[in-house]
């Protein structure tokens, strides 16, 4: 039987004045969610999709369902936020704007054994640490991201990029709520970090992945990370869900000290 | 403000001159592509004479993809300032009431090139490319009113026969004669007042209003507003206070990915109606192939939809011999619609394939390989996969 260890850090940085991040930490299900809009906007978008994903994990879902009850999570998410815009803009305030992105793991048993769901809209971040290398397993859902994918960008000079922050889909008011959902074997990603762009915009994976290895403790790499982030500028808020797999049924032997490449796109060398 | 603006009247004091570009000019803003993106158009069509604003142009004209758009040029005026994008060979050229000249050009950029340029006299847009065949055509000018057009130069207010010395790139004197006017005491006036003339006044105020200064911030999109009931942003600029994730507006589909494959191929099926064929594995497990399936001793599926979620087939392997997500099969498209198609994802020791008839070959990794039924795949390990018709 598989246990979940986790930690989560969050902090408002030192450039904002509000900390519109929310993220959750309930096992099976772990959430981070980064809020964008004026006013209160970003922070009720982020908290209302915590809440909904927090709903998922209080009731618990048939692992054959798992999708199903995460695509009907971001849709209640949506309709509350849509109702909540259009509250907001009635009430005077005609160019009022709520929304979030959502990056979740979801622990996923089913009859072939335990996996993670993964779920992404926007530029929050997913990533695994497995035999100590740490690989980012979402990928953006941003204006640099696309620039990059065309060749037209390299991923250094899009850390610099005056759109960098731009996304291209979220949860908001409206839009399709088109995610990118992953599927990964639990035996691969030993630990797993969900982060807003507060953290990855601060700290570079090389870092990210120093600090994953030396911290044990999944709270205390959380701590870290935001730590680094503010150590790194603190542009933005900063938020860090880890999460630990313990007690893994080791069926297969230890991996082998050659190590495969992550995906195909590296070993091809189309990735840095 | 401008609620009593008489649509028809405002809108035809631009000219365009006939080329291969697309035009798409509404009330609120324009935009022209290339003549090879000719399905982009009737979509934006649709937005722009829905009332769309400079915003959600852009973020349609972004999900569709950058890398199949060479060039593009959007433009929005308000009341103070006319913004445009570009992007590729387009160029814009502005003369302000100054008399200062102002160059867009999307040359030397990466992406796009976007500028806010205030207090604009006359706006020249010059699609195709100042060297082809402008120049012997330019008496062919026609005034518009708002529509779909193939254009190669926009002008506002519309292009007379006259010399413009707002147009630096004029070389040559233009000798024939002017176009007959259909609208001639709109046209006739060689310098209009912008200022109380302008046709995109009240509904742009709204987007340029929102983001005078700071033309890198996406300023979520709201509805244009009705006429005259634009208030100031009331929390200043950017409204949005947590300032570094940005949304933008966008509309169902607008970011639906694209499907993958070759152009010009008709797109792989993510599942099909039916199996295109069944994998006996030797470990005893039969798959049907109707979605890719992935195979290794620890598959990993990443980036898929609800509604094209891949089968994980987890496999033995004592020795480690096979990577953890060794190959993929899947429907093939294009001219292997109706059969399986195999591909290596970069396993480490590789995958053999062994197609009747003949001699065992090995997979180049990411390269897809068809299935004809009685072919084996060996992964390795002792694990094989026998290939039936469904």
């Amino acid at each position: 039987m598989v246990h979940l260890n986790s930690g989560a850090a969050t902090h408002v940085g030192l450039v904002r004045e509000t900390n519109q991040d929310a993220h959750l930490a309930a096992p099976p299900v772990f959430v981070v969610a980064d809020g964008m809009g004026g006013h209160d906007g970003g922070e009720v978008a982020s908290a209302i999709v915590v809440e909904e994903f927090t709903g998922l994990a209080r009731d618990g879902f048939p692992p054959a369902e798992a999708v199903t009850r995460v695509e009907q999570v971001l849709a209640r998410a949506q309709t509350r936020i849509r109702a909540h815009v259009a509250e907001r803009r009635g009430g005077g305030n005609g160019h009022y704007y709520s929304g979030t992105t959502a990056v979740a793991a979801l622990l996923v048993a089913d009859d072939e054994g335990a996996k993670w769901l993964l779920v992404n809209l926007g530029d929050s971040r997913a990533y695994k640490l497995h035999a100590d290398r740490l690989d980012q397993v979402s990928v953006d859902h941003s204006v640099v991201q696309q620039l990059i994918d065309a060749g037209e960008l390299t991923p250094a000079a899009a850390a610099t990029h005056p759109e960098r922050h731009v996304i291209t889909r979220a949860v908001g008011p409206e839009g399709a709520l088109d995610a990118d959902l992953f599927m990964l074997p639990l035996a691969s990603a030993e630990r797993i970090l969900l982060c807003s762009d507060g953290i990855s915009g601060m700290v570079d994976d090389d870092q990210i992945a120093e600090i994953l290895r030396e911290h044990a403790d999944p709270r205390d790499a959380a701590d870290r990370l935001v730590r680094a982030a503010l150590a790194g500028g603190g542009e933005d808020n900063a938020t860090a869900v880890v999460i630990d797999v313990v007690g893994l049924a080791e069926s297969d032997p230890p991996e082998q000290t050659r190590l495969e490449p992550v995906s195909l796109e590296e070993k091809l060398g189309a990735l840095p | 403000m401008n609620e009593a603006v008489d649509h028809a009247a405002v809108i035809a004091d631009t000219s365009f001159r006939p080329g291969t570009w697309f035009g798409v000019l509404g009330e609120h803003a324009a935009v022209f592509l290339p003549p090879t993106v000719k399905d982009r158009v009737a979509p934006l069509w649709e937005l722009v004479d829905g009332g769309s604003g400079f915003d959600e142009l852009l973020d349609a004209l972004i999900a569709g993809g950058l890398r199949s758009l060479p060039g593009f040029l959007i433009l929005s005026r308000g009341e103070e300032a006319v913004r445009v994008l570009v992007r590729g060979t387009p160029r814009a050229v502005f003369l302000t009431t100054a008399g200062d000249t102002v160059e867009v050009d999307g040359a030397d950029t990466t992406t796009w090139t976007e500028r806010t340029v205030a207090s604009v006299a006359r706006t020249t847009l010059l699609l195709e490319g100042h060297e082809t065949g402008w120049v012997q055509e330019s008496d062919h000018h026609h005034l518009v009113s708002g529509g779909l057009v193939r254009v190669a130069r926009v002008d506002h207010p519309p292009y007379l026969a006259a010399p413009v010395e707002a147009d630096p790139v004029e070389a040559d004197p233009v000798e024939a004669a002017p176009e007959p006017d259909p609208a001639p005491e709109t046209v006739g006036e060689p310098e209009p007042d912008v200022a109380t003339a302008e046709p995109f006044e009240a509904p742009a105020v709204a987007e340029l209003g929102a983001d005078p200064g700071n033309t890198e911030v996406f300023e979520p999109f709201t509805p244009p507003p009705s006429v005259g009931q634009w208030q100031p942003p009331d929390s200043g600029v950017p409204s949005d206070h947590d300032g570094q994730t940005l949304g933008s507006s966008w509309d169902s589909d607008q970011f639906a990915r694209q499907q993958p494959g070759i152009p010009g191929q008709p797109p792989a099926p993510s599942v099909t109606a039916r199996p295109v064929a069944r994998l006996h594995f030797a470990h005893g497990d039969v798959i049907e192939v109707d979605r890719a399936v992935l195979v290794g001793r620890a598959p990993e599926a990443r980036r898929f939809t609800s509604t094209d979620q891949p089968r994980l087939v987890t496999v033995p392997s004592p020795n480690q011999e096979i990577s953890s997500t060794h190959l993929e099969i899947r429907p093939g498209s294009g001219a292997d619609h109706g059969t399986a198609v195999v591909t290596d994802l970069g396993s480490t020791n590789g995958t053999v394939l062994v197609l009747p008839g003949l001699g065992p070959e090995s997979l180049q990794p990411g390269v897809a390989v068809q299935l004809l039924p009685g072919a084996l795949v060996d992964l390795g390990d002792g694990m094989t996969i026998q290939v039936s018709g469904a």
